[in-house]
């Protein structure tokens, strides 16, 4: 009787057990074996997405620095000509860059948490979002502010045909003193932070200080440089918004992974504890009928 | 004045017209003698902060050649060929662009961004041939669309195959 009561405690001291109440018999262990077969399974799908999430990293990383050269190549002129952004714009457009799938963490919510901070402390602004999930998000809280939405951007790296036609559509929404994109930038494998990118307009462009310097012929020039600007800058935030999904999803199932292994752990181990009680209890009861015999 | 003879002797190389504007900067402070290329399509860096001796450009204000110590400007490219000449190679390296931006900037740094750029010997002379006939029918096709289309196509091509042969 003493073997008895003592197993009933171990097992009711186990967090597992805790959370499952006593443990029955019989039945609790067919429940347990359940819960046990779903969460390797969990565990499997979780694992795969995650290797699937690394595999497609170093593409993303290589586009993303890609990227990088290419806008660095496309903003030089406002960055030299100390282009500034008008102090008091009438109508102001933050375009917001996520994508349309989830399992990543809180990526997608950053962002749009970020567009509605900007929204509170800015009037006058109108939102143009890419992808379902903010969208979704932002859609809750400032639907009247959504003038365009596109989904299906980011399944694979971003392309710049991808990024021209967002920026032809965006360009059809008529005349803003002022486009902003917001996007993730990938600061490390493990970090990424929801940054705000001025796209200079050809008007902020004519008036910035020191665009005197360069010499410009073509009066077309200014007007196509920002369009050409805007299509650049896009593929620039998408890149980095994708770089920044793919490790964020790659470290979300890697935790996932991680947190189902810890509970096949506890489960296996609640598991072979009701299974040796089960056969003590029997045990118990065959010899306790024996003695009785004799 | 050394720095001018060689400029004379690399446009002769290239068989271009000096242009007035490449003579504006004179008087630039330091003569650091090279030009950093950044040469950048949406898909790949082809040349990052390279030294070079020269570069021709087709922009839409001509056919234009720069070199280090260029006034700052920025030029709208059409569909041409870019050639980067360099010490280090003797003969130039030719990209055919689609179009594009180049900005030069104090301090000799030539940055382009090329809607897509591939080496001269990439192309197919056939394959040029089949769609410029292509092209040509459908610029008169009745729909506008298409036929709007088929013109920028048309430019595009009619400047590559005069290149590529």
């Amino acid at each position: 009787m003493i073997a008895r009561q003592r197993i009933a405690t171990v097992i009711a001291s186990t967090p597992v057990a805790r959370v499952l109440g006593t443990p029955r018999t019989y039945a609790t262990l067919r429940e347990i074996e359940t819960r046990l077969k779903s969460i390797k399974n969990i565990e499997k799908i979780t694992n795969t997405m995650m290797i699937v999430a690394s595999t497609r990293m170093s593409k993303a990383e290589r586009a993303m620095q890609n990227s990088r050269v290419y806008e660095g190549a496309a903003s030089i002129l406002a960055k030299k000509a100390e282009a500034a952004v008008s102090a008091d714009p009438s109508k102001t457009l933050l375009v917001v860059m996520t994508s349309d799938k989830g399992l990543c963490g809180s990526i997608h919510s950053q962002v749009a948490r970020r567009a509605r901070q900007y929204l509170s402390e800015n009037s006058n602004v109108d939102l143009v979002v890419i992808g379902d999930k903010s969208k979704a998000q932002l859609q809750r809280t400032n639907a009247a502010e959504i003038k365009l939405s596109f989904s299906g951007v980011g399944k694979e790296a971003p392309t710049y045909g991808e990024a021209a036609l967002i920026a032809d559509e965006i360009e059809k929404l008529g005349d803003y003193d002022n486009i902003k994109l917001l996007y993730n930038k990938f600061v490390t494998g493990v970090s990424f932070e929801p940054t705000i990118l001025d796209v200079y307009t050809a008007k902020e462009l004519q008036a910035a200080p020191k665009v005197g310097q360069f010499e410009i012929e073509d009066e077309n020039v200014p007007k196509d440089f920002s369009e050409f600007t805007l299509a650049s800058q896009i593929l620039y935030g998408l890149s980095e918004g994708h770089a920044a999904e793919i490790s964020a999803r790659r470290n979300a199932m890697d935790n996932a992974s991680k947190n189902a292994n810890d509970m096949i752990n506890k489960y296996s181990i609640l598991y072979n504890r009701t299974r040796q009680a089960v056969i003590t209890n029997e045990l118990v009861d065959i010899i306790t009928g024996a003695s009785s015999l004799e | 004045m050394l720095r001018l003879v060689g400029l004379r002797t690399n446009l002769k190389l290239t068989g271009l017209k000096p242009l007035q504007r490449l003579y504006a900067t004179e008087g630039a402070p330091v003569a650091s003698g090279a030009l950093r290329l950044t040469l950048a399509c949406p898909n790949k860096v082809l040349f990052k902060n390279k030294d070079v001796t020269q570069v021709n450009l087709p922009s839409t204000a001509g056919s234009i050649g720069i070199l280090a110590d260029h006034v700052p400007t920025v030029e709208e490219l059409v569909p041409g060929v870019v050639e980067v000449l360099s010490s280090a190679q003797a003969d130039a390296e030719k990209f055919f662009v689609a179009g594009g931006f180049a900005t030069v900037t104090e301090g000799s740094e030539l940055q382009i961004n090329a809607v897509d750029a591939y080496p001269i010997s990439a192309f197919r002379p056939e394959a040029v041939r089949t769609l410029l006939e292509e092209a040509r029918k459908n610029s008169t096709s009745s729909d506008e669309e298409v036929a709007a289309q088929a013109k920028v196509e048309l430019e595009l091509l009619e400047a590559l195959s005069a290149v590529v042969k």
